[in-house]
């Protein structure tokens, strides 16, 4: 046994963390730490096992090896409303609002329930998801049914949801795929607000000037495994980043083969 | 084709004399059987009741309760209970055993009724809950017929337990209007789960519950403790139900496993909470009495029941079972959201709207 860690910046770490689907190694020993109110992100290919990852750390999907630690605390294998309780907040690819709910009330689930500094009775859950609402643009619209919002706001409204629950870490999935130019501004603009309260983010991202706009570092995940880690512009630039992506003759190209 | 518009003031005035007229019928409805007292009756007020009367009314009252309570589980939580009646059984069993055998007096044991059922739901809660959808229906179905054989079956030593084939009875006891006593016990049942659904309703538990229906993954990574709650909600469900199986115990005197285990009880309670509106406060109990007075009717049990033509009075029972599988069928396609969605402010009947759900609720 180590004796008592010494005071890190790392907050979550993760260390060889695989998950299996049949024969899929979806995730094959995945390791890396994010430090405390960084904003990380994670890049990859299709199928690269991003959103998998996520699942991981939030709780959805249990782990076939490795381990998850956050705070120093393994959260490998915890239900996913403890892993919330612990202040881990996430959003869904596929956005999953909840149908005959307002866009406040959706808001305020978080905030009823969440982590632990959430956990608000219901009244003071509605002030607090007015609050968020605020905070992502969507205040004009929180007495509406969530199926007349428009995807670009639904997403704003995972967001929410998430951020009601009082995170110190928030786990983004891919908020901005699928909006404009313009849309993309402002949700970076909505990203970089809630890292202003003092939350820890980890995204992933297919858009790179996301991951170029706002991310400290960067992640690249390739068939299960981290390819490269580090400062966004020069993991970008990795050849076998751009292999990955584009394809190995494109690299070949690029290099003047 | 307006679906959801606002209604407008007519709209609103038709709306208010309907609840203006509900609420008397409901008041007359309560207040009547105190005719029955004999001060009442000395006084000079008309004698409005008789035992058919009580009987009915009675009845009405438990099957608000347990639509009302069915509303709990397949409403609010969104898990298609279909064998609620095993919680209606083991209360009437509890409160049976306890008063016939252990000669537990008569309200101590209807206390203890909602608590055997609430334990057993949660025993096979655990493990049903994992279940979704149809499975989970189908499952709690099979818990319901179980439990009825197990009840009806079980022996030790070749003595029944539970008074096997031949059911229970239970000792009589003399009040001196016991009709009248069973009529308040069981609307005080219907009143306390409409009380206890309107405070789920505002509560945490309650937001915890639709978020689970609406999408259970999100509502786990929000920090709901789905499990927790949803075997709470099912517990709970089984509490009330097993309430009214208590006092039903009580108030028939004798149980056996086809008075108190029919499976069409199952059927019932979930139409009536569809068709009055699953999810709201006011559906299943609307749904309950308009549907229970439908149900004695064409089961000919009413005094002012008409002849249905070309069926023979005996086939009255079966003719009403496939009435109400109609209706189920009408109700889930065309009125998905329950007739209380008329009343509630938000829609108005019209061909738009049927056209509308029929779209909504068609693959």
């Amino acid at each position: 046994m180590r004796a008592v860690e010494a005071e890190t910046n790392s907050q979550l770490e993760l260390t060889g963390v695989t998950k299996r689907f049949g024969g899929v190694a979806a995730l094959d020993g995945v390791t890396f730490s994010a430090a405390k109110g960084e904003i990380l992100g994670i890049i990859g290919p299709n199928g690269a096992g991003k959103t998998t990852l996520l699942n991981c750390i939030s709780g959805v999907y249990r782990l076939d090896a490795g381990d998850i630690r956050w705070q120093g605390v393994s959260i490998a294998g915890m239900a996913a409303h403890r892993v919330a309780g612990l202040g881990i907040g996430r959003t869904f690819q596929v956005v999953k609002p909840f149908q005959s709910m307002t866009v406040r009330e959706n808001a305020a689930i978080g905030a009823l329930f969440g982590s632990a500094e959430a956990h608000l009775p219901p009244r003071q859950a509605f002030q607090r998801a007015d609050e968020v609402l605020e905070l992502v643009g969507l205040a004009h619209k929180s007495a509406l049914a969530v199926t007349a919002l428009t995807i670009p706001d639904r997403k704003r409204l995972e967001v929410a949801r998430a951020v009601a629950t009082r995170p110190k870490l928030l786990l983004l999935d891919e908020v901005m795929a699928g909006l404009n130019h313009v849309e993309v501004d402002e949700a970076l603009e909505m990203v970089r607000a809630v890292h202003a309260t003092g939350v820890t983010i980890v995204l992933i991202e297919h858009v790179m000037r996301v991951i170029v706009g706002v991310c400290n570092r960067a992640i690249v995940l390739h068939f299960g495994q981290v390819l490269a880690e580090g400062e966004p512009t020069t993991v970008l630039r990795d050849e076998r980043v751009i292999e990955a992506y584009l394809g190995e003759r494109y690299a070949r190209r690029q290099r003047g083969e | 084709m307006s679906f959801s518009s606002l209604p407008d003031a007519s709209g609103k005035r038709w709306r208010r004399i309907f609840l203006y007229i509900g609420a008397a019928v409901l008041l007359y409805a309560l207040l009547a059987p105190l005719t029955s007292l004999e001060a009442a009756q000395g006084a000079g007020v008309p004698l409005l009741t008789d035992k058919l009367w009580f009987r009915i009314a009675t009845i009405i009252a438990m099957f608000v309760v347990m639509a009302s309570a069915w509303n709990i589980m397949g409403g609010l939580t969104g898990y298609s209970a279909f064998g609620n009646v095993a919680f209606f059984g083991i209360g009437a069993y509890t409160c049976a055993m306890l008063v016939s055998r252990a000669h537990w007096p008569l309200f101590l044991a209807i206390a203890v009724a909602p608590v055997t059922a609430a334990i057993f739901a949660s025993l096979i809660g655990v493990p049903l809950l994992r279940l979704r959808g149809h499975y989970f229906a189908v499952a709690s179905l099979g818990v319901s017929v179980a439990v009825g054989e197990i009840v009806q079956n079980l022996e030790i030593g070749a003595k029944p337990v539970f008074g096997g084939a031949t059911g229970l009875f239970l000792p009589i006891f003399r009040f001196d209007n016991r009709d009248l006593l069973f009529f308040y016990l069981m609307v005080a049942a219907a009143a306390l789960t409409v009380g206890i659904t309107w405070w789920v309703l505002r509560s945490r538990f309650g937001y915890g519950l639709i978020a689970i229906r609406e999408n259970e993954e999100a509502a786990a990574v929000m920090g709901v403790n789905t499990t927790a709650y949803k075997v709470a909600a099912f517990a709970l469900s089984a509490a009330l139900t097993g309430l009214a199986g208590g006092i039903f115990a009580q108030w028939n005197v004798f149980i056996n496993q086809e008075n108190v285990f029919p499976i069409e009880y199952n059927v019932q309670m979930i139409l009536m909470a569809l068709v009055g509106g699953a999810g709201t406060l006011f559906g299943p109990v609307a749904g309950a009495i308009v549907l229970q007075v439908l149900i004695q009717f064409l089961s000919g049990s009413l005094p002012i029941s008409a002849d249905i033509p070309f069926v023979p009075p005996d086939a009255r029972p079966v003719v009403a079972q496939v009435i109400l599988g109609l209706l189920l069928v009408v109700t889930v396609v065309f009125v998905p959201r329950g007739v209380i969605d008329f009343f509630g402010g938000q829609s108005r009947l019209s061909l738009a709207y049927l056209k509308r759900s029929l779209r909504e609720t068609s693959v």
